[in-house]
């Protein structure tokens, strides 16, 4: 780890104007970052803290109906609290890492990083739902951008993400052997207006939609809908742990399976 | 029997510190004031150094010394590592390229040392080597499993280190020939990175006059030698210790460069330097296991006895000879080439080749594992490809129970075994009646089920010899002077357990000195299941000595005649009389009258011969054949141990090898790419198994004690990693055999096992 100031804001209107220096980088609940610090693959001069600031933590339900999580909430929280408005989602989040990973690893740090075997992205993408910054309010369908590429500008906090509460809704992971996140996973869930799959782990280009599932299952919510799909091998991940075919065959599986769950 | 001693399920005492966060391991004993070494290492596989310059790395902030192989040179310091040959088919003697401690003039793995730097924190040693400017023209990279490519060293072309061979060809061909069955079977045992718990670490510290190395091994005096020798010091000047140990495995088992270069520093500076690989720096640089291929032949007559075998195996040695590196795959596999089975018409031939990889040298059994898994694999084929039982085909084969003492074809004198016995115990113990039920249950589910039995057998290895030394001290304590080295094994509860069941003294007031060579004046380490075997022996002897020294001594004191002394349960008794002394007041009254000479007792044992644990492994796996995902769900062994020390010990080092073995079976594999560079450097991409990922094992004893040891005892230490890596490749073979998938090789990862179900599918259509 090379040396870097640590800045530790207790309000948002500090962390931007601290974010806004050079070289100043978020620090969240620090799963992805601190490791890749330790192994000297990044060098920023100021690390900004997150963890502080009480005003971006918590799980609420907006007279709406939406669940509300602030970015700053923890997988651990999340899985507890938001379980009984939003079983799925807590499902999800309690399915992340290990108990070190959930007690650290907040939503808007997963969010932000948008590694493209994460699991959150599934579910923001999958909800159809708001992702809400210092600045503005983003849809998921425009956030995710790629690979570790999302809408967010520099220095730009998620402070909250809003999740439209499904009908019904399920996670599946087919986990990495090595790494545990997720080789594939497929998060489905069935809305009056229809239903969104969301896939993570499995494209180059990050989290997406399978949107021929998605017109598939709006008719039949049944994994017997998907039978005649089949997903394009091309543009998935290839790497020691599983081809562009085994992918896109797991995807499909996975989705199947989550229909299943859901129903 | 004593509660304490012999075969009691005592707890092991130095949990209690391993466990509540005050074990010693190495970074817990460094000196004060240490300075901290970082090690400069390859980025390529290949390549002629053109350029090293460590000049502004010397004059960076808080380092105090940059060493090189000049710098070495310059010092007098032999640059280079020692290792064993073996002897080729021709009677030439296996390759001996040199290896040095750090790069001369070229590198051949990613990973090896190129420098050595020195200074006050780690992190100025990394700021530091950020600042050394290497440059490697590029040579070819061989990583091939075969002969070919550019030679990694002229002293063997094509790559070939070593060429061994074993048995009558000739013989074994016209054997061949003549058999009414044959069967062939090409058998994979991948790459695995070892990763003990604590990684590899070292510190030295010079006085001017005498050099201390401490270092996370499995014996100290094998160090002590190769320091000596490379600093141009006397052994007497040096002086190796090795505190707790988060576990070795083999891994730890041989000298290091860094041990060597880290010394030379302390040397240098004239201050204490502390080295310790983190767990990157282990994965590059820590000897790898297994990485061979095998091509295995039986012949069996026409009732299916069998009658003939032979193995053609090729095996990775990585870029140079480790310390033992030849010899595993060769002399250690053919300790138990022919397993439990009753043929001696066999040959065996290994080729060695280097490879642009780590070294790769003992793991976990140690050649023994690796030549077990091909047989039992084959076996098992034979008996798919025969229509028999698996079992029943075994039965048929294995050495009669009246045949002991038994000369196998390796020429193993394998003592006592009642292999029938034990397997008709594990068929009854892993239900074997109840798998169809079980299999039609998974069926239900979706799932392929299988069913794999491996009957293995081990040859314990190491030193026979070992010596123990006991010691009152005035604090009314013993101490227990061993020559082994526990890496985590439960040593000190073991051996104080055999303690207190030949002389009564309570295992609370035994003291254990291991691993320090000024203290003990040689030993045999840890390694090849020997320690409780080779250690438990000399207690025993010591024991006996210690008894008959005091003998004379007690008579006196009990006005009895010598010979009407005896000791039973901790306490010398005169005989016809009530007039008795326990040891430890015993040895009180002898400090008190002087005779210092009755508190220090010491004995060497050597043992007759090895002993062989065997026993069957059944493993049951499921597989999801959507996703390709194995999981082991039900595992049984059944052990023939002989006498167990302790059988919550033995039972430990059952499931911790079980864990090892499938771990490989399933998801460890080390891979590099055709350019060298390691693909599994992390735990992000290196699989290893956790809890979740293994069932809970059962394990039986069915004891035939041994008679080539006083104890009766077998050595377990690796006895589980030898049976499990065949048990899981054949239930995962016998689940994907109606398939129609006639050959799998380990690791059984999901994407593998998918694309072996997706061919045959595809193939079917």
């Amino acid at each position: 780890m090379y040396n870097f100031d640590l800045i530790r804001p207790s309000t948002l209107e500090e962390a931007v104007k601290a974010l806004g220096q050079d070289e100043a980088q978020a620090l969240g609940g620090g799963q992805t970052l601190i490791p890749t610090l330790k192994q000297r693959l990044a060098m920023p001069e100021t690390l900004v803290s997150l963890s502080g600031i009480d005003a971006i933590k918590g799980v609420c339900v907006h007279d709406d109906g939406r669940l509300s999580i602030g970015g700053g909430t923890t997988h651990a929280t999340v899985a507890r609290e938001a379980a009984a408005h939003y079983p799925g989602l807590a499902a999800l989040a309690a399915s992340i890492g290990d108990p070190a990973v959930r007690a650290r690893g907040t939503i808007g740090g997963s969010l932000a990083n948008n590694d493209p075997s994460a699991c959150y992205p599934a579910a923001a993408l999958g909800s159809g739902a708001t992702i809400v910054t210092n600045a503005r309010e983003i849809a998921a369908d425009d956030y995710f951008q790629g690979m570790f590429t999302t809408a967010l500008d520099d220095g730009e906090i998620i402070t909250e993400v809003r999740f439209p509460v499904p009908e019904a809704a399920a996670y599946q992971k087919f986990e990495q052997p090595a790494s545990r996140f997720a080789l594939v996973g497929v998060f489905v869930a069935r809305y009056a207006d229809g239903v969104r799959v969301a896939v993570t782990g499995a494209s180059e280009e990050g989290v997406f939609r399978w949107s021929e599932a998605e017109a598939a299952l709006s008719s039949n919510f049944a994994a017997d809908a998907l039978k005649d799909l089949s997903v394009p091998a091309d543009g998935m991940i290839g790497d020691l742990h599983g081809t562009p075919d085994y992918r896109a065959h797991l995807v499909k599986v996975l989705t199947g399976r989550a229909v299943a769950a859901a129903s | 029997m004593s509660k304490f001693g012999i075969s009691q399920p005592i707890k092991r005492v130095e949990d209690v510190r391993f466990l509540n966060g005050t074990g010693r391991y190495m970074d817990d004993t460094a000196p004060e004031g240490a300075l901290r070494a970082y090690v400069f290492r390859s980025p390529v596989a290949h390549g002629e150094i053109t350029t090293l310059d460590v000049a502004d790395a010397r004059a960076a902030d808080g380092v105090h010394a940059v060493l090189t192989a000049a710098e070495l040179d310059a010092a007098g310091v032999r640059n280079q590592m020692d290792a064993a040959v073996v002897k080729n088919r021709d009677g030439s003697r296996g390759a001996a390229p040199p290896r040095p401690i750090l790069a001369i003039d070229r590198v051949r793995y990613v990973g090896e040392p190129v420098a050595l730097i020195v200074a006050e924190t780690l992190a100025q040693a990394k700021d530091a080597a950020e600042l050394i400017e290497l440059d490697v023209e590029d040579l070819p990279v061989w990583t091939t499993l075969a002969p070919g490519g550019e030679a990694i060293h002229p002293e063997a072309p094509e790559n070939l280190a070593y060429d061994w061979a074993f048995g009558d060809a000739e013989q074994t061909e016209k054997v061949f020939a003549g058999a009414a069955h044959r069967v062939s079977l090409e058998i994979d045992d991948n790459r695995i990175i070892v990763n003990s718990m604590e990684p590899r670490g070292c510190w030295a510290r010079w006085d001017g006059a005498r050099m201390h190395v401490s270092f996370s091994g499995q014996g100290v005096w094998g160090l002590r030698d190769q320091i000596a020798r490379n600093l141009g010091l006397d052994k007497g000047a040096v002086h190796v210790t090795t505190p707790d140990v988060g576990g070795g495995f083999g891994m730890k088992g041989f000298a290091y460069p860094e041990y060597f270069a880290v010394a030379e520093a302390a040397r240098q500076t004239g201050r204490p330097v502390h080295w310790m690989a983190d767990r990157s720096e282990s994965m590059l640089s820590d000897n790898g296991g297994r990485d061979l291929v095998s091509v295995a032949e039986a012949a069996f007559d026409e009732d299916y006895k069998l009658i003939g075998y032979r193995v053609h195996t090729t095996s990775n040695l990585g870029a140079y000879n480790s310390g033992f590196g030849q010899n595993i795959q060769s002399e250690l596999a053919l300790k138990v080439l022919t397993g439990t089975y009753d043929v001696q018409d066999v040959f065996f031939a290994v080729k060695g080749i280097y490879t642009n990889t780590v070294q790769v040298d003992a793991y976990r059994g140690a050649g023994r594992p690796e030549a077990i898994y091909v047989l039992e694999r084959l076996m098992d084929h034979a008996a798919r490809q025969f229509g028999l039982s698996p079992w029943a085909l075994r039965q048929k084969n294995f050495i009669p129970a009246d045949a002991f003492p038994y000369v196998s074809a390796s020429g193993e004198t394998y003592d006592v075994g009642d292999f029938g016995r034990v397997l008709s115990r594990a068929e009854k113990e892993a239900d074997l009646d109840g798998f169809k039920a079980r299999r039609a249950d998974s069926g239900a589910a979706g799932k392929l089920r299988g069913i794999g039995l491996c009957y293995y057998i081990e040859s314990i290895l190491g030193d026979p010899s070992e010596t123990t030394k006991l010691e009152f001290t005035d604090t009314g304590k013993v101490r227990l002077y061993a020559g082994t080295q526990s890496n985590g094994q439960g040593h000190e509860t073991v051996y104080a357990q055999i303690l207190n069941e030949f002389t009564g003294i309570p295992m609370d007031a035994v003291e254990f000195v291991q691993g320090d060579s000024d203290l003990i004046a040689k030993g045999g380490g840890t390694g090849g299941s020997r320690s409780v075997t080779t250690q438990g022996t000399s207690i025993k002897a010591t024991s006996s000595r210690l008894i008959e020294n005091f003998t004379p001594f007690v008579a006196e004191e009990l006005d009895a005649a010598p010979e009407e002394i005896d000791f039973e349960d901790g306490n010398f008794h005169a005989r016809g009389t009530n007039k008795f002394i326990g040891l430890m007041d015993a040895a009180q009254a002898a400090r008190d009258k002087g005779r210092d000479d009755l508190l220090v007792c010491e004995a060497e044992t050597k043992l007759p011969g090895r002993s062989y644990p065997n026993g069957a492994h059944v493993c049951e796996v499921e597989i999801d054949p959507e996703t390709g995902q194995t999981e082991v769900v039900r595992y049984t062994v059944v052990d023939d141990f002989g006498v167990l020390m302790n059988p919550t010990l033995a039972e430990g080092q059952v499931h911790g090898g079980v864990v090892q073995g499938l771990g490989q079976a399933i998801m460890e594999n080390a891979a590099y790419d055709a350019d060298g560079q390691l693909l599994t450097g992390t735990f992000m991409d290196y699989a290893m198994p956790r809890a979740i990922d293994t069932p809970f094992i059962t394990f039986h004893s069915e004891p035939v004690p041994s008679t080539a040891n006083p104890l009766g005892m077998k050595g377990c230490g690796e006895a589980g990693t030898v049976g499990a890596m065949a048990a899981v490749g054949n239930a995962v073979q016998d689940a994907l055999w109606d398939r129609g998938i006639r050959r799998v090789d380990m690791p059984f990862t999901p994407l593998r096992v998918w694309s072996w179900l997706n061919r045959a599918d595809m193939a079917a259509e």
